[in-house]
Parts: C-alpha cells; structure tokens; sequence
C-alpha cells in the first residue's frame, strides 16, 4: 500500500469508529449467541455421538489401519498423490515441499498482497484462491473418509505362488499392507506405493529386508517382524509382477 | 419529591466502594475496563465477525474439559492410558461427556479457526494495518493443528498409535534437521513411554501456554487496531455512491469544457435524447 492509501485508510476508519457503536454490549451480543450456539452444538454432539474406546496399542501387531483424524485426512491425500517414488513426484514433495510452501504462504500472506482493495469482487485472485482452496479441502477430506480401509480377507488375485511367498502372502495380509498399498488393483491406492509390478525392480531379498527394517517415510519400520517372516515377505514382495501375476 | 441525605451510607456499599477505589488508584481498572467495554467499533461490524470470539470460548472450553481429564488420565504405556480413557469413559461421573466434549470441541475448534480465517481473508481484513494480526492468527492455526495432532495419541489405541507414527515419520523425513525433529518428538529413536509423555506434556502445557500468548498478541492487535469494518457497510456503500456520483458530475463539466461540443444544461443525458428527437 502507497502511503497515501494508508492515510486514507486511516482516515476513513477514523470516521467509521467515530460514527460507530459501542463494543459493549453491540458486538459482545453477537459474540456471545455465536459462542453460545457453538457450544450447546459441541455439547448435543458429544450426547449423540458418543466417543468409543479403540482397541488397546500393541506395537508388537503390525496389524493396523493408520487413519489419522478428518482434519489432517488432506494430508494425508497428499501422500497418496504423490506415493509412487520416481522424479516427477518424489515423495518428499507430500511429506516436506507442498505442506512448508503452504503453511509459509499462509503466514506471510499479507505482505504478498498489498493492495489497497477490500472487495472481494474486486480481487479476482484472491477470489480464485479462495475458491480454489476451499473446493481442494473440501474434496481432499472427502475422499480420505471415503478411502477403503483395507484388503478383504480372502487374499489377492495373485497366482503361481509357491510355498514361502503363500506364507509372504499371509504374512502380507497379516500385517495391513494393504491399508497403504495396492496389489493388482487390491487395497488402498495410498498413501504407499502400487506394489503390483515391485519384481520388476529385481531386488534380491537381503536388499527388501534391509527396506522392511528402515523404510523411507511416511512407512514405519517392520524391524519387529520375526526373521522367518521378513524373509517370506521379501520373497513375496520380489516375485510380484514377475513371478507371482 | 427529591430523596434527602438521611444519614451515613450503607457500611458494605461504602466498604465495596472504597475497595474498588483503592485498587483503581492502584492499577487504573476503572479506566482500562471502560476503555476495553466501551471503545467504538464500526456500525457495520456484522454476525460474520463473532467467528474469533467463538474461537476463543471454544478453546477455553477444550483447557476446562482438558483440565479435567487431566484429573483421571494416566500417561503410562504399560496399559495406565488405556485403562484411565476407559475409566473416564465408563466409570467417571458424566465422564464420557467430559471426553466427548474434548473430543467433539477439537473438531469444532479446527472448523471454527477454518471459518475465522476464510471470512478474515474474503474481507481482506488482513491489508494495512492488520498484517500481524493476520500473522499471530496464522501461528494460532498451526498451533491448534498441532493439538490436534498431540492429543490423538493420548488416548493410546491402535489408530492413534499407528497413525501418529507416520506423522512424526512424516516429520522426520524432512532434509537435513528431519532425523533430529523426529528424535525430539519421540524422545528417542523409537516409539515408547518416553514418547507419551513428551506428547502429554507437549499437549498439556507447551501449546496451551502458546495459543495463550498468541491469542493475546492478536487481542492486543484487535483492540489497538480496532475490528475491520465490513467492505460493504452501509457507509462504505453510501461513500461509494457519492463518489461515483462526483465521478459522473466531473465527467459531464469536462465534456461540456470541450471545444466544439453542444453546451448541454447540467442535466445532459435527458436533454440530449430531447435533442435528438
């Protein structure tokens, strides 16, 4: 803003607060129905929709839905778009680049835009930007409540397994691999990457199970799994694509 | 009929008043209340703007029921949490609506700051001279996610300990400082009691002691700025007018001031169509 604009701003506050009204009781009315409505609203959810206890932690299971609350479910979106690790859309976009960027926008905000006018009909970036944004969170959140949770039980449509990579399998399923991953179309499309093709990458088994014991983020470590089952796994994991179709 | 001095004043209305006196020559609350109660806001300040207001009561809300879980909760790994979220929920006198509260006023309270921040934003409210207000409400954003975030592994269930960690994976993915950002949030290299009371404490006192200062900070801000008037109050409306008013009658004096052009009276339009006709 140009000094000038700043004077006039000054100026015309000045009358509209010396034509105005006093705070109390004007604007603490208003206030206070808002805040009232907003806590009987918060009291009547928690009457109707009561809060459960979820199963008891057991770090040692494996078997696990990682879900975290509506309002980070963006996020979490997030990771799923760019869960394929390759140099377009390396994962660290999701997980450090797209989150810092937003969060500083949003702090300097005011000193990108300057301008002297206040109608939104008047600024159509910042009417696009709202627009925008509240549309990509709306929908964000959405589809990650909307996200299947997990694999049917049954197994995946894999076929030629032999004995270590059925036991890979179980130990798969077991495990909640498929709440981040998908196998031949089975399984979450996120936030992990689709493993339907992981043969191709032709690691040996040593190199999966050094991978199973200190993924790359966001996937925790699976160090706890028992030597015998790591090895069926990398097996399994191995041959997808290739072997096993 | 006038009412007469009778007598000395009521003891206790003097000894209140007297009181009252004694601290405000001390601290000025006199002053400071009036000056707070009844300083003048805009005669447009709308409905849209109690969105702050309710914020603020919705996070007081959160520390009274936060307070009282605190009374009954257990940060204890080895099975204490889980069984003292049980015991509130099941036991605990109107202990599931404490903790529904909690639960239920987290959501509100991101929904709320969302709305908050959408209408500040919509309103350009944060332009000159409300910058940092905008700033100090940014951080009170971040910083109500980040409660969010500590208080879901509070309750130590499945989801929230797998779902917390992947956050804190997430975190310590970052380049360079990542690994040491994830160490401090763990406490350690791995996940474990240490761990739960780090994000006790971290949930309990650090961020409330932060969204209190900063709320402060952006009272201090609404207060010596005053609340933004809306861009479309009935003033700013009528100024608009006027002025597009003057814009119009400056415009008909220069075309009448031009050089071979028909000297239409003040009422142009309306002569000029009688003109033609």
């Amino acid at each position: 803003m140009k000094p000038a604009d700043k004077k006039a701003y000054d100026k015309d506050y000045a009358q509209a607060k010396k034509t105005g009204k006093p705070f109390f009781p004007y604007a603490i009315y208003k206030d206070t129905v808002i805040a009232g409505l907003t806590v009987i609203a918060i009291i009547v959810l928690a009457i109707t929709i009561r809060v459960e206890v979820g199963e008891p932690v057991n770090p040692a299971t494996t078997d696990f839905i990682p879900r975290p609350e509506w309002y980070f479910y963006f996020a979490f979106e997030l990771l799923k778009i760019f869960a394929n690790q390759n140099v377009l859309t390396p994962v660290i976009m999701a997980t450090f680049m797209v989150p810092n960027i937003l969060i500083i926008l949003l702090v300097v905000w005011p000193f990108i835009d300057r301008g002297p006018e206040r109608r939104i009909w008047k600024r159509p970036f910042a009417l696009g930007l709202t627009v925008i944004v509240t549309g990509l969170l709306c929908y964000t959140t959405w589809l990650g409540a909307n996200s299947p949770a997990g694999v049917a039980s049954q197994g995946l449509p894999v076929s030629g397994l032999d004995e270590p990579a059925t036991k890979g399998m179980a130990v798969y399923m077991a495990n909640g691999c498929g709440s981040c991953h998908m196998v031949a179309g089975v399984g979450a499309p996120g936030p992990g990457p689709d493993l339907t093709n992981e043969g191709a990458k032709g690691w040996d088994n040593a190199k999966m199970i050094a991978w199973l014991k200190a993924p790359k983020a966001p996937m925790p470590s699976y160090a706890s799994l028992p030597p015998q089952e790591l090895e069926d796994l990398s097996t399994f994991l191995n041959g997808l694509g290739t072997k096993y179709k | 009929m006038t009412t007469k001095d009778i007598g000395p004043k009521n003891p206790v209305q003097k000894g209140t008043e007297a009181t009252i006196d004694y601290v405000d020559e001390r601290s000025g609350i006199k002053t400071g209340t009036r000056w707070f109660l009844f300083r003048n806001i805009p005669a447009g300040t709308s409905w849209f703007q109690t969105l702050g207001f309710t914020a603020m009561v919705v996070f007081g809300m959160q520390a009274i029921t936060g307070i009282i879980l605190a009374m009954y909760y257990v940060p204890d790994t080895k099975g204490g949490a889980y069984q003292s979220i049980e015991y509130i929920t099941n036991e605990v006198t109107w202990g599931w609506l404490v903790r529904g509260m909690h639960k239920w006023g987290a959501s509100v309270m991101i929904i709320v700051v969302f709305l908050h921040m959408a209408r500040v934003f919509i309103w350009g409210a944060y332009k000159y001279p409300r910058e940092l207000t905008w700033v100090t409400g940014s951080f009170l954003l971040l910083l109500t996610m980040f409660m969010g975030l500590t208080g879901y592994l509070l309750v130590w269930d499945q989801k929230a300990y797998w779902a917390t960690v992947v956050a804190v994976n997430i975190f310590a993915s970052a380049p360079i400082v990542g690994p040491y950002i994830g160490d401090i949030l763990r406490a350690g290299p791995e996940f474990g009691p240490a761990t739960l009371s780090r994000f006790y404490s971290i949930h309990m006192l650090v961020i409330p002691g932060a969204i209190a200062t900063f709320i402060g900070l952006h009272l201090y801000f609404i207060v010596r700025l005053g609340i933004s008037e809306p861009p479309w109050s009935k003033r700013r409306l009528r100024i608009e007018r006027d002025e597009e008013d003057a814009r119009r009658a400056a415009a008909r004096e220069k075309a009448k001031a031009l050089p071979g052009s028909v000297n239409y009276p003040a009422s142009w339009p309306v002569e000029a169509k009688e003109g033609a006709r």
